[in-house]
């Protein structure tokens, strides 16, 4: 048996008659690899919750501290630092923005970080700051499905499927890949969180933002609990008198996902009830959709799951950056240094790995455009933008890479964003370079022929 | 227990059969594939140390006093003394490969076969099956198939299981034919033949009206849909509708009608470029339509294009090659004899058309527009008698306005970069080309023979039916359609820069974005401001500049910038100057100017203009809002000699590494195409003799579609790298029977299912677990969950709620609205109403980026890319669907409701038992069903649970029913094809 072009169902069902009834932990908690497959090493992290800033918020005014660019500001950039590049919306000898907000050093670690954060320069000294990311697509979708997928085309698998694949969840009543949502219009849409070629069940499964958080997680109208139990002893009964006839271990499989449906349904209302959280930690994680979603984050791995994609959405700054970037720092600035401080005192930020960064960064130079009524704002830069990482293994407090003097170029230590998925993969136990999966003759992986695990984001 | 002695029955098997000799297709190729090919295998860039282990002439090649592989003597062969190394340097595959190490036996296997003399073979799949060498096995069995199967049988001591009974048969004949279960008068039905008879004749005689009945095309249109990665949205961010129904339509109609399957081939890919092609034939070019479309604001588009292209050529690939030729978008094929420029020939063969959308010209609908149109000219013709001439002169007067004497010219140069720019009749100009996001077109007119001074200039933006929407303008793609932005009007007259004092225009407005049309900003040197005309497509509009100086001189450049963040380019204009001695300016009423209009026409505006016939202007918009518009679908229509597209080879398949140019054909492994090595000629090729892969891809496919799994299991890829076929013969002698059947899919579906093979049971015992658990070697009949449109049809089709209607738009059955709402813009799902609601799930609006959620949870496709072999996974969100989905709901009280009504009579438990599972429910079974409604009926009977809300009725019996038909459609048997 070809083990790659199997599914684990098929694993199981050959081995389930054999075998009697198969654990349902091993069922669902299982990846297909055992970690001493694939790793040297002994992971971190066990869980990941990526705060993906969904339209690439401006690292000019966030992290990358650029001075210069105000001696600049409306002055065009010199051409030999934009030479050949290909921009959105505007040309590339467009005149330099001088930067919007102003920036200072905290903690003991003296981070630099803009004003426009003082809730993360609290937590300065738990994070560490890479300012040299880059990427190869320069619009949203393509983008944003790169970082998520390793290829900018609908069609992968995204990172949590990949995990869920390698590795598995650690709970049974809850999805191991969970994909939750605030703010505007997500580009790179269901395209990140597909499975892709690998099994369905390696799916993110979005939570919704109204109704039932999974898709029919609750009775339908009128069915109470006991007639919804009553349904599904009646179904497990006769399936398990037609499975002794017919003896296909399949239906040992749909057995126990109808009892793992069963306990999804009262797993779900309990996760999503947030009314029994002590008042203190509401408040420390603030108003608003993303706050929500970062304390559904911290509960969601609590109770195992293994991968939690937060999007929020609205950081597309072509016009007005100052106001875009202060309205959006505003919406997730406290929540997500409150995750960094509800999971520390918590004891989880040791082994689970927070992540925060967009799809690509901002340009030094301003975009204006009569057309459009756009002005002030920043086209999209895939050359150099910032993101955060915390807790799971990484080293805290340090800041790696540089750009140069207009944060135009990376010019030390650059980390591509496939750099960035070997690196989240090697904190979980995974090799990148062998979680692998044939599909149609090839062998396909999470970063593609590329990506270098980033020793110095490393404890 | 059973397991240890399933481990010994397997490894005396697997001792007993390495004694038979080495075959180089099963034994050696396979692990040269896997662990040698990356580095020592087809591409002569990533070769190392020279050495190529893919054919006998490079691994025996000298490699300085010693061999790679020396025939007839592994000791001599420095490739086993590398297998058997401990040195890390010496060892191969080496550490770093991340490949296994080869086991003692594979290296002995490697020892055998080069002591055999190294004999390398062609790769079974790259050579034609023929005739001569598909014979079946002898046997008195009737059906060939189970010749085959049964000779692999026999050899693993095996024997085929029993025939299914009736009503199993029945029920997975029609799902698998019509992909609808049967009903139980069908059953009955199909049950007599069976005991007249027998029931390989009940299955003939039942095929053969399954075949024949419409909803066959729609059964076996989905699996095709899902290669065709057919949706009803473009794709990427924005997702927007597209409408290629029509397509889908086709695509039906064409497998009901058997049409044979290498003309089906030819006309999806080349339709458009048959002799006098039919507007049908243009229709089924939609199949590589159904690429997606960017509509992001600011990508580059002609990246994108390149991104389809690669995504057609992969396509073609799998459906009629069954090769995996995306890799050699980056580089030569590892693994199969595809270089980089072999990939690029192929993307040569497909890369020379336009891509339009065209309207239907649907004689039904033709006929009820011009009706109405009859009926409008007719009432304004009515009208216009009751003008009042006093009121009326007086109009025409107020409304005659002063025309300009305007000057066409032509140029005599007209360039733009990678744009074509010709010269229609009365100078009009039409460009085409592959259209970005600027575009600067260069005009140069000799004005020598116009008497200054010149004054003024014109530029006419015109419509025409080539362009999108009918132009002016080339926008495609998140613009409006048809759209275009001037940014900046240049001109020179004998190299002196002309300046402009005023500007005009009959029309201007912008869309996308918030700004508004400036005419003066066509010269105001900033690319962002300009004239546009959303929103007037189809429509003639005209600006005019007046010159700051008036000009005289020989020769007159103008140079004009189209930018925006989107194709923006003008599809087709002309240029026109003035010697008034002031220009008239654009002339911006939407009242015809008398001066150039009849007195018919000027009589007809005014009756639809002047107020006081407000009556008629009512009735005539009402009437021009009920003529129905012309459907539309997406298609290819190849360019024309004056304009080819040039294909580059890109360097690790990357857009913007364009190398030299590269000629179409086909991989040079195959025999070359015949004629001009074209679309069409790639259609007729990839259909013929030389293509030795086209009918075995199609008959494994349809194998998989009755069986579960492919004869080759890898079915998209048959390349080099994937596993042997488990029945080769079978697969080459499918092929050659279904090319000499006339490439009938009716016929090849008919062989299948009136073989034993396909007719045994699919139960399992300890035994087959053992020998065949994965029923490779056919031992016993499919059994695998339906996908989810069939488990969607089957429940409507067993509660009666299914509609029979075929094709047309897709509908939009109930689904919670959080599904589309979670895509870009926060889509609205708006729930079909009536029949609508009952469609089969193939009409289902299928949006990429938020793909019907049932479907999806149980494994379908997204249409993003061309989908081979959907997974079958089994879930607990399926179990949520099937418990909790209202869909499944409203099926189980239809089930209930219309059971109630017709079998009073019968046991109503048996009954809906009977109707969604196409058998009666043994005893026990009945027992446990009529113990379950009875205690929900005792609960609804004291109100602890709401019969309104279970059944939409306060009938506690409907109610009960409803929970107990829930069940039961929850049941293995109701999902499972067995």
């Amino acid at each position: 048996m070809n083990l790659q072009n199997s599914t684990r169902r098929q694993f199981f069902g050959t081995c389930g008659i054999g075998l009697g009834k198969i654990g349902l932990g091993s069922m669902m908690a299982g990846g297909f690899a055992n970690a001493g497959d694939l790793s040297d090493f002994a992971p971190k992290a066990k869980r990941v919750i990526y705060l993906f800033m969904a339209g690439a918020p401006s690292q000019l005014e966030l992290f990358d501290n650029k001075p210069r660019l105000r001696e600049f500001d409306g002055k065009p950039i010199p051409p030999s630092v934009i030479a050949g590049q290909r921009y959105a919306f505007i040309q590339p000898d467009a005149a330099v923005l001088a930067p919007r907000f102003s920036f200072s050093k905290h903690g003991q670690s003296g981070q630099e970080i803009s004003d426009c954060l003082p809730h993360l320069a609290k937590v300065a000294d738990d994070i560490a700051i890479v300012k040299s990311v880059h990427t190869n697509q320069f619009n949203h979708s393509p983008a944003q499905i790169l970082v998520n997928t390793g290829g900018p085309i609908p069609g992968r698998p995204a990172m949590g499927s990949w995990v869920s694949y390698g590795i598995g969840n650690e709970t049974e009543n809850l999805p191991g890949f969970v994909v939750l949502k605030s703010g505007g219009n997500l580009s790179g849409g269901a395209a990140m969180w597909s499975p892709g070629f690998l099994p369905g069940k390696h799916a993110g499964v979005p939570f919704r933002q109204s109704g039932d958080p999974i898709l029919h997680v609750s009775n339908p109208a009128g069915v109470d609990n006991q007639a919804q139990r009553d349904s599904l002893d009646l179904i497990r009964k006769m399936n398990e008198r037609r499975f002794d006839v017919v003896g296909d271990p399949e239906i040992e499989t749909r057995i126990n996902s109808y009892e793992m449906a069963w306990r999804m349904q009262s797993a779900a209302p309990e996760l999503i009830d947030l009314s029994k959280e002590p008042e203190a930690i509401t408040e420390m994680y603030g108003p608003g959709d993303f706050a929500k979603n970062c304390l559904l984050a911290r509960r969601l791995v609590e109770r195992g799951t293994r991968f939690v994609q937060v999007y929020h959405s609205g950081w597309d700054h072509h016009s007005q950056v100052e106001k875009g970037v202060t309205a959006q720092a505003k919406n997730v600035d406290q929540a997500s240094a409150a995750l960094i401080q509800d999971l520390k005192m918590r004891g989880l930020l040791e082994d689970t790995l927070v992540v925060w960064g967009g799809e690509f960064g901002r340009t030094p130079m301003v975009e204006a455009s009569a057309a459009l009524g756009r002005s002030q704002g920043r086209d999209h830069h895939p050359q150099a933008f910032s993101m955060w990482f915390a807790g799971g293994g990484i080293k805290p407090g340090v800041t790696i890479g540089k750009t140069d003097e207009f944060g135009f170029n990376v010019i030390e230590d650059g980390v591509h964003v496939h750099d960035v998925q070997a690196t989240i993969l090697h904190l979980l136990g995974l090799q990148h370079e062998k979680l692998t999966y044939r599909y149609q003759g090839r062998d396909f992986r999470l970063t593609d022929v590329h990506g270098h695990v980033v020793e110095k984001l490393l404890a | 227990m059973v397991r240890v002695i399933a481990a010994f029955i397997l490894s005396t098997t697997a001792f007993l059969t390495a004694a038979e000799p080495i075959d180089f297709a099963r034994d050696i190729r396979p692990i040269l594939a896997d662990r040698c090919y990356k580095c020592h295998g087809f591409d002569d860039n990533a070769r190392e140390a020279d050495l190529g282990l893919h054919n006998f002439s490079s691994a025996t090649q000298d490699l300085g006093g010693y061999q790679a592989i020396t025939p007839g003597d592994p000791e001599k062969s420095e490739i086993i003394t590398r297998m058997l190394s401990d040195d890390e340097d010496e060892v191969m595959p080496p550490p770093n490969a991340n490949k296994p190490k080869l086991t003692p036996a594979e290296i002995s296997t490697f020892k055998q076969w080069i002591k055999e003399g190294a004999k390398y073979e062609a790769h079974w799949s790259f050579v034609h099956p023929r005739k001569s060498n598909v014979i079946p096995p002898r046997s008195k069995l009737e059906n060939p198939i189970d010749a085959f199967v049964e000779k692999r049988l026999k050899a693993k001591k095996l024997s085929f299981s029993p025939a299914a009974n009736s009503n199993t048969m029945v029920r997975r004949l029609y799902l698998d034919l019509i992909g609808l279960p049967p009903t139980p008068e069908q059953v009955e039905t199909f049950a007599q033949l069976a005991t007249e008879k027998n029931l390989p004749s009940a299955v003939s005689q039942t095929a053969d009206e399954l075949l024949a009945s419409p909803q066959y095309g729609e059964k076996w249109s989905r699996d095709w849909l899902d290669l065709a990665r057919y949706a009803d949205t473009n794709g990427y961010e924005k997702d927007r509708p597209r409408s290629i129904w029509p397509y889908r339509d086709w695509v039906i109609n064409a497998l009901n009608a058997d049409m044979p399957y290498d003309q089906f081939t030819i006309e999806q890919l080349a339709g458009d470029m048959l002799p006098n092609a039919t507007i049908d034939q243009k229709i089924a070019t939609g199949f590589h339509r159904n690429t997606m479309l960017n509509e992001e604001g600011g990508i580059d588009p002609l990246e994108f294009r390149f991104n389809a292209m690669a995504d057609r050529v992969a396509t073609t690939g799998t459906v009629w090659m069954g090769l995996t030729t995306g890799c050699a978008q980056c580089h030569t094929h590892k693994f199969d004899p595809i270089t980089h420029t072999d990939y690029y020939a192929l993307f040569a063969l497909l890369n020379n058309a336009e891509e339009p959308e065209i309207e239907i010209p649907d004689p039904e609908i033709i006929a009820q527009r011009e009706k109405i149109q009859e009926q409008i000219r007719s009432l304004e013709i009515a009208e216009t008698q009751k003008i009042d001439k006093a009121k009326f002169t007086k109009w025409i007067a107020q409304n005659t306005r002063p025309l300009g004497n305007w000057t066409d010219i032509k140029p005599r140069k007209s360039t733009a970069e990678g744009i074509l720019l010709e010269v229609e009749n009365e100078n009009v100009i039409y460009a085409s080309g592959d259209f970005t996001k600027r575009h600067v077109y260069d005009l140069e007119f000799d004005i020598s023979g116009i008497k200054p001074p010149i004054t003024g200039i014109r530029l006419e933006a015109l419509p025409d039916e080539r362009l999108p929407a009918n132009g002016p303008g080339t926008a495609y793609y998140e613009g409006r359609k048809g759209d275009f932005f001037l940014s900046e009007f240049t001109a020179t007259v004998d190299d002196q820069k002309i300046g402009f004092k005023n500007a005009s225009i009959s029309f201007g407005k912008i869309a996308i974005g918030s700004g508004k049309v400036t005419p003066e900003g066509v010269f105001d040197g900033n690319g962002s401001s300009g004239w546009s005309t959303a929103t007037g497509e189809g429509k003639r509009h005209e600006l005019i500049l007046e010159f700051e100086q008036p000009i005289q001189g020989k020769s007159l450049d103008v140079s004009m910038l189209f930018e925006r963040h989107f194709v923006a380019a003008l599809g087709k204009f002309r240029i026109a100057v003035t010697t008034d001695a002031k220009p008239v300016p654009a002339d911006a009423s939407t009242t015809p100017n008398p001066a150039v209009s009849s007195d018919i026409d000027m009589e007809t505006a005014y009756v639809n203009i002047a107020k006081e016939f407000a009556a008629f202007q009512k009735k005539v918009t009402s009437l021009e809002k009920s003529i129905p518009a012309l459907p539309t679908t997406l298609v290819m229509r190849e360019r024309t000699s004056k304009n080819p597209r040039e294909t580059t080879r890109h360097h690790r398949g990357e857009y913007l590494s364009a190398k030299e140019s590269v000629g179409p054909a086909v991989p040079a492994i195959f025999e070359s195409i015949d004629g001009d090595p074209n679309r069409l000629n790639l259609a007729k090729w990839l259909v013929s003799e030389k293509n030795p892969l086209a009918a075995r891809v199609a008959v494994n496919r349809a194998w998989r579609a009755f069986f579960g799994r492919g004869i080759l299991y890898t079915a998209g890829d048959f390349g080099l790298q994937s596993e042997t076929p488990s029945h080769p013969e079978l697969l080459n002698w499918l092929a050659v029977k279904f090319i000499d059947d006339g490439w009938s899919l009716k016929k090849l579906h008919r062989q299948i299912v009136t073989s034993q093979t396909y007719q045994q049971q699919s139960e399992l015992n300890s035994e087959l677990m053992v020998a065949d658990p994965q029923n490779v070697l056919l031992s016993r009949g499919p059994r695998f969950r339906m996908s989810g449109e069939v488990l969607r049809d089957a429940a409507l089709a067993s509660s009666g709620l299914l509609s029979k209607k075929i094709g047309g738009k897709s509908v939009f059955p109930p689904q919670p609205s959080t599904v589309a709402a979670a895509a870009y813009g926060g889509t609205k799902w708006n729930v079909s109403k009536g029949e609508d609601r009952y469609r089969r799930s193939l009409y289902t609006f299928s949006k990429r980026t938020a793909p019907f959620a049932a479907y999806l949870t149980f494994d379908g496709p997204t249409g993003e890319s061309c989908l081979a072999r959907r997974e079958i996974s089994n879930t607990p969100l399926q179990s949520l669907t099937l418990l909790n989905d209202t869909m499944f709901l409203e099926a189980a009280r239809a089930l209930a409701e219309s059971t109630l009504l017709n079998h009073q009579s019968n046991p109503v438990a048996s009954k809906i038992f009977q109707r969604v599972l196409s058998r009666e429910p043994t005893e026990s079974e009945l027992i446990d069903l009529t113990n379950f409604y009875e205690a929900q009926l005792a609960r609804l009977k004291k109100n602890e649970l709401d019969a309104q809300k279970i059944s939409g009725k306060p009938d506690p019996e409907l109610a009960a029913w409803t929970l107990t038909a829930r069940v039961i459609l929850n049941l293995d048997e109701a999902v499972t094809k067995q």
